[in-house]
């Protein structure tokens, strides 16, 4: 009862924050410190975003990038728990690759681009290379990190029952890691979407990323500030649908506090 | 039911290398331990009793002599022998239920409903037939290791290795499970090796208490108790027995002082 109360409260509090920031926003464009093509207000994005809707534009940009990101990430998912997999066992692995994984983390998606354009030309292959390289590495040594951190008594337990060697990564090694896996696969996500956006900026004829920029090359603010929201809410939609169930029955199973309601 | 096992350590030594020392954990040490016996190694802290039981379990090989289960060296760990540990070692991935069954995926001629039904009996048979679909941070710390208990026997072990398994626990709850453990070895008659640094455990636990040295372990004295079944944690004669018994203890420990050093006490 009250934690519904609380969630109601939260989600009140949240909508009173966004409506706050509107209506600040909306009052400083009213005072034309910036030229509207540069600084839009929330109505004009709005409006312009309806247009994109209506005349055809929106629609097929969002399924490319969606459709892009799905296939992307779940090449870069399998990649990076069979890394991770093989970096959690082997110390070799381990040392050998994660330096090497964490030194690519440093690099921002953008700066994927240039060289999958070099390599893979202007086809969509470029973008899920894009994807792979923002991602994976991520996911590789969050999956290490979960593997790393398993009790030894969880192995020690599961071979004197009887496990056979060969059957130990499936029954207790990745199940064990799970938690640590969710968070990789999530903070993956967020990457990898990073990613497709990046490639689309400066590659493609269709997609979020493209629609981001053409609003530059139109000195089209309000299509600009409209396509980033749009990435924003769709990147935390997908996020919530694809891995909110999954995380709510790994705390539920380990017993971890349920996370602070969002909204 | 299979049969209990007969454990043999012959001669065994177990010690470690390291760049600086090696420290000698083990032995040489020989014990027999009968078919259906409930032995307790009692020693103190840091005596290398749980490194003796990890060479019957198989997790480590021994660096001499011979670890035999019904005359067989071991080579490596298996269900015929299953450890309990002092943390109850449940997978929290899995619904308790499904953690007694866990052993019994080994055994494919076995259908799903009928793993189900074993691990059921062994659920009830540690009082937990109400928690079958719990998850384990559900369960109070006497009732994880009362499931530990039933993932150990659900396979049908041979013997049962156990490592200080309630030396966690809270003075209650540990009383009560001295009470269902014993119950549970008059019934399946297993094998049991138990360690303890406890006396009072030894006592009311062990048809034979080994007293182990300090470090090396060995075996100083050999206890038998013969007193009848079940017995009470309170018993008169069990607290009598558990004061020789630290007596001896102390002993080993007032000769060793001043002889040994602190540095790295490898296991408890």
């Amino acid at each position: 009862m009250t934690e519904t109360r609380q969630t109601v409260r939260n989600t009140l509090a949240l909508l009173a924050f966004l409506l706050a920031a509107l209506i600040l926003w909306q009052a400083v464009t009213a005072l034309r410190w910036l030229p509207s093509y540069a600084f839009p207000s929330p109505a004009q994005v709005v409006a312009r975003l309806w247009e994109l809707a209506v005349d055809g534009q929106l629609w097929p940009s969002v399924r490319a990038s969606v459709i892009r990101m799905a296939l992307g990430f779940v090449l870069s998912a399998v990649l990076g728990l069979l890394i991770g997999l093989a970096m959690g066992t082997s110390e070799l692995v381990n040392s050998s690759l994660r330096s090497v994984f964490l030194g690519l983390q440093t690099l921002p998606s953008a700066a994927w681009v240039p060289i999958s354009l070099l390599i893979f030309g202007l086809s969509d292959a470029a973008i899920y290379f894009v994807i792979i390289m923002s991602s994976t590495a991520a996911m590789a040594i969050a999956t290490a990190d979960g593997i790393a951190h398993i009790p030894p008594v969880f192995v020690r337990a599961a071979r004197t029952l009887g496990t056979p060697p060969r059957a130990m990564s499936t029954r207790v090694v990745l199940p064990a890691a799970l938690p640590g896996i969710v968070t990789g696969i999530k903070l993956g996500w967020t990457l990898g979407w990073h990613g497709v956006v990046s490639a689309e900026l400066i590659k493609s004829s269709v997609g979020l990323g493209f629609l981001l920029h053409a609003g530059r090359e139109l000195n089209d603010a309000a299509q600009v500030i409209g396509i980033m929201l749009v990435t924003i809410f769709l990147g935390l939609l997908l996020d919530r649908l694809l891995f909110a169930a999954v995380e709510r029955r790994v705390r539920a199973r380990w017993g971890f506090a349920p996370v602070a309601a969002r909204a | 039911m299979p049969p209990p096992a007969k454990i043999g350590l012959r001669e065994v030594t177990k010690s470690y290398a390291s760049r600086r020392v090696t420290v000698e954990a083990v032995g040489p040490l020989s014990v027999e331990v009968g078919e259906g016996e409930f032995v307790v190694l009692l020693g103190p802290s840091g005596c290398g009793k749980t490194t003796l039981l990890n060479l019957v379990a198989g997790f480590e090989p021994p660096t001499s002599g011979e670890v035999l289960v019904d005359g067989r060296p071991v080579t490596g760990p298996g269900p015929d022998r299953v450890m309990i540990f002092q943390e109850p070692a449940l997978f929290p991935w899995l619904s308790v239920l499904d953690n007694v069954a866990f052993g019994l995926r080994q055994h494919a001629h076995l259908s799903a409903a009928e793993r189900r039904a074993i691990a059921e009996r062994h659920l009830e048979m540690v009082h937990l037939e109400g928690f079958a679909q719990a998850w384990v941070h559900e369960l109070s710390g006497g009732m994880k290791q009362r499931a530990a208990l039933a993932r150990a026997l659900a396979p049908g072990p041979r013997a049962l290795l156990c490592d200080e398994p309630f030396g966690s626990l809270d003075a209650l709850t540990r009383e009560r499970l001295y009470a269902e453990l014993q119950e549970l070895h008059s019934t399946t008659r297993k094998t049991i090796l138990f360690v303890t640094h406890n006396t009072r455990e030894a006592a009311c636990l062990a048809d034979r208490v080994l007293v182990l040295t300090v470090r090396p372990a060995r075996v100083k004295r050999v206890i038998p108790v013969d007193l009848p079944r079940p017995r009470d944690f309170y018993d008169a004669r069990v607290s009598v027995l558990a004061g020789q018994i630290l007596a001896e203890l102390r002993s080993e420990m007032n000769q060793e002082r001043g002889t040994t050093d602190d540095r790295d006490p490898a296991d408890g």
